[in-house]
């Protein structure tokens, strides 16, 4: 479980995060969303003590990380894969980071068999790619078998089998009671593995929900139609109040009406339809709907 | 958990202990190639040094040979025998400053403030492991260039004594200093938290500022800027291996700090940049 109450971090005259409220609790996967610079890192490294709130309060288990009395045992955290230092083999530095609980030896065995780095272990962390790196980082994160898990884009340079097996990994150790709470630039991702999303933008909180109603928010609004006689419907749609737009010249995406009302109204004026589907909101269009006003660094249409 | 007295939880797991956080660092220290590297460099320059020196002052024609042969039996001997600590306290600086700011530099600061998030105690067990791992491996080496040089002595007619308690404390002093220059390093690292800095401003401290005093008071010729310069990190500490007698105390207007004011004149200096670091450690963003 944690818990955040206020919680805002500035840097100079920037503020990365701004007055945020938030609860992860444990037995689900939080999805813990934005676009790149939104404040997601600072966030988690704001759970874990690493950084100073300028103000409000985060706990972990009821108590601030900084107070634990066994922080590995308590949290899992992989804030990046290169938190390590380069000139020392990943058993090593997983050994190091174990004798500070007293985690026996044994245990660093198995973390590196859980996350596959068994032919890796005794070389130095320097030549790791991004992937093995990544996979270090959750073996550090696993090493105290810690009742809440916090993961910085895990799936970051992960190849796919990586990434199933990261998705797999989390909704298991959720299912196991635990609270996990990952972060992700990619709704994709999220969708597939988190049941609740909390969505950060510019510092601030802008949907905090189940993953449904997250794609609620966009379900339902378009109408996608396909028609012979384009022309006329638009018309008659218009005559409704509905917004019309059209990209090829027999389909029309239309907005402001059910597609059952554009089917009665198709057929009282005996317009033909060839398609009528209402637009299947995706997590994808969600998240863009959500953030497009919040995005730090926009990109301009490419121009020919 | 109020319940349990022990500081192990039901499922055997332990909590964090600074005895857990002093093994820690041990094997951060033990498991990188630099740390090898710079204890294997002190060992064969102060062992080849002593030899070197010995070897070639033989004949006492040279000026060094000279020197060594003007001086008193164990003073000459000791002489000898502690020629490499000059060039091994630029080996253990870096090392310091290295030991705390590897981690600043690769990001493994976050991984062990993750594991220790209340800091201090990871920093001061790496300065304890720091300090002893110098100081043994200093004292090793001191002992042996000791052992190696006897057999030259008689030659220049002195007999080694082992039995001179004076050549020990300036042995174990010499080893000492040796780890002090390490932690005074290693506390200018952690303020400055760069490797390329942190080095340059320990060795800044260590050779430059002396020089510059030592300049400064022949400008001068004032007794009160010579006297700065003996409180000055390297000077203090020089006089931990100082071969000292009581008969030896001279009578000048200027200050010559007996063995045990220089190690606390040293301690002094690193007990002040280590609090400032201490401080900043804590509040700082890692």
């Amino acid at each position: 479980m944690i818990e955040a109450t206020g919680l805002t971090k500035r840097y100079g005259g920037k503020t990365a995060v701004d007055n945020i409220d938030f609860t992860v609790k444990p037995g689900m996967v939080t999805g813990f969303l934005g676009p790149n610079g939104a404040g997601k890192s600072t966030t988690m490294r704001l759970i874990v003590g690493l950084d100073r709130p300028t103000s409000g309060r985060v706990t972990v288990n009821g108590s601030r990380y900084s107070e634990l009395k066994a922080p590995l045992h308590e949290v899992g955290v992989l804030l990046d894969a290169k938190a390590v230092h380069t000139g020392r083999t990943a058993f090593n530095h997983l050994l190091a980071l174990a004798a500070t609980h007293r985690i026996p030896r044994s245990r660093v065995h198995e973390v590196i068999g859980l996350t596959g780095l068994e032919s890796v272990a005794g070389q130095r962390v320097g030549g790791f790619s991004l992937g093995m790196g990544q996979r270090l980082g959750i073996a550090a994160a696993l090493l105290g078998d810690p009742s809440t898990l916090i993961l910085d884009e895990p799936v970051n340079g992960l190849d796919p089998e990586g990434v199933i097996w990261v998705r797999e990994l989390a909704r298991h150790l959720a299912s196991e009671g635990r609270t996990i709470f990952l972060s992700s630039h990619l709704m994709s991702e999220m969708a597939q593995t988190a049941d609740h999303i909390i969505v950060l933008g510019r510092g601030r909180i802008i949907a905090n929900a189940p993953v449904a109603d997250i794609v609620a928010l966009a379900t339902g609004k378009a109408v996608h139609v396909r028609t012979p006689d384009a022309a006329k419907l638009t018309k008659l749609l218009g005559a409704k109040k509905a917004t019309v737009t059209t990209g090829q010249p027999d389909v029309l995406e239309v907005t402001g009406m059910t597609a059952p009302e554009i089917g009665e109204l198709a057929a009282k004026e005996g317009v033909v339809l060839h398609e009528l589907t209402p637009a299947a909101g995706s997590l994808e269009d969600a998240y863009l709907a959500l953030t497009q006003d919040e995005v730090e660094y926009h990109t301009r249409e490419v121009t020919r | 958990m109020s319940a349990t007295t022990t500081a192990t939880s039901p499922a055997g797991q332990h909590n964090l202990s600074f005895g857990g956080v002093v093994r820690s660092e041990w094997i951060k220290l033990r498991t990188l190639r630099s740390t090898v590297w710079c204890y294997l460099i002190i060992i064969v320059v102060t062992i080849g040094l002593a030899l070197l020196l010995a070897a070639s002052s033989r004949s006492s024609a040279g000026p060094r040979g000279g020197a060594a042969a003007a001086l008193p039996g164990q003073a000459a001997w000791l002489q000898v025998t502690t020629p490499g600590i000059g060039l091994a306290q630029l080996v253990v600086a870096v090392l310091g400053a290295l030991v705390i700011t590897g981690e600043y530099g690769t990001g493994m600061i976050r991984s062990t403030f993750a594991a220790v998030p209340t800091r201090l105690p990871a920093v001061v067990a790496k300065a304890l492991v720091l300090g002893v791992s110098t100081f043994v491996v200093s004292l090793v080496a001191l002992i042996a260039a000791a052992l190696v040089t006897a057999p030259f002595m008689p030659d220049k007619g002195v007999t080694p004594d082992f039995g001179d308690w004076h050549i020990w404390w300036a042995l174990v002093g010499g080893a000492g200093y040796l780890a002090f220059i390490a932690l005074l390093s290693f506390s200018i690292g952690a303020l400055i938290r760069n490797s390329a800095g942190g080095i340059a401003a320990s060795l800044g401290f260590i050779l430059v500022v002396p020089t510059i005093v030592s300049i400064f008071a022949s400008v001068t010729q004032a007794d009160w800027v010579r006297n700065l310069g003996s409180f000055l990190p390297s000077d203090a500490g020089g006089r931990m291996y100082a071969y000292v007698t009581d008969a030896a105390v001279k009578s000048t207007d200027l200050i010559v700090l007996t063995p045990w004011q220089g190690a606390l004149v040293l301690a002094a200096w690193i007990v002040l940049l280590f609090a400032i670091a201490a401080v900043l450690v804590k509040r700082r963003d890692a």
